[in-house]
């Protein structure tokens, strides 16, 4: 479980780093930015609830 | 006694500077520059990977930019104006060094890039990236980099905070500086006095 929710990081942030490669031949600020930014905003959310179970969970332990 | 002069001579910075460069609450502005100044960089280099001229031609666009750059022309001023760096481009171009430099600033522009939208070191990308704008402007091209290389000096001077929504968020407590070694470099020593200001990546204590 724990490894798992760790991959599941691990790849959200390589997503982040796709959704970039894809956006970089678009030249529309917006349709471009955003996507970007939500990929961003969204591997952040994942990393702080894996960070919160995995680590903080053992603590508590 | 060198010791003591330093920390006498130490001078503090004001609040809103420690704010606005060193507090999470300021992460989301500088996740916006860092985005911005990443997207930028991300579009720049993949252009340069994908496209014609760079990776494919053996730098012949880079070798036809410092041609440009070193040419002195009859009238009006050069396009460099320091000397020493028109003769280090000119060094460069008689050893065939665009071959070679042109894979390193198409990579490199596309690390940078990924680095700065991931927060990953973002300190160290925001460096290369302004060291890169600094360097096309010697050689005489504004475009967009006296902007970019504003906004990178800005996310440099915001390191601790910059890559907070970002990987740095992990990486910089893990790895931490030379002078305050990460939980990665401290792991089977034994535990150390917390030193004020709670470490990297974590709010200072009241």
């Amino acid at each position: 479980m724990k490894y798992a929710l760790l991959a599941l990081g691990v790849l959200a942030w390589a997503g982040v780093a796709g959704v970039a490669v894809l956006m970089a031949d678009v030249d529309e600020p917006v349709l471009g930015f955003f996507p970007i930014a939500g990929a961003v905003i969204a591997a952040w959310v994942i990393g702080e609830y894996v960070t919160e179970v995995i680590w903080k969970g053992d603590r508590r332990a | 006694m060198l010791e003591r002069m330093f920390i006498r001579g130490q001078l503090r910075d004001p609040g809103w500077y420690q704010f606005l460069f060193g507090n999470v609450a300021m992460a989301p502005l500088w996740t916006l520059a860092r985005l911005y100044l990443g997207w930028q960089w991300l579009q720049a280099g993949w252009h340069k990977v994908t496209g014609d001229g760079w990776i494919d031609s053996d730098g012949a666009s880079l070798r036809a930019f410092w041609e440009r750059a070193t040419a002195i022309p009859e009238r009006g001023a050069p396009p460099i104006r320091y000397d020493w760096y028109r003769d280090f481009l000119s060094y460069m171009l008689d050893h065939r060094w665009y071959e070679g430099f042109a894979y390193v600033i198409a990579f490199g522009e596309v690390f940078v890039g990924l680095a700065l939208i991931t927060g990953a070191l973002t300190g160290f990308a925001a460096l290369a990236g302004a060291t890169m704008n600094f360097n096309f402007m010697l050689a005489g091209s504004a475009s967009t980099n006296p902007v970019l290389f504003i906004l990178a000096v800005l996310v440099l001077l915001a390191w601790k905070v910059a890559g907070f929504i970002g990987l740095d968020r992990w990486l910089l407590p893990l790895l931490g500086t030379p002078w305050q070694p990460g939980r990665l470099f401290s792991l089977g020593l034994p535990p150390r006095r917390r030193r004020r200001g709670g470490g990297l990546g974590r709010p200072a204590p009241a």
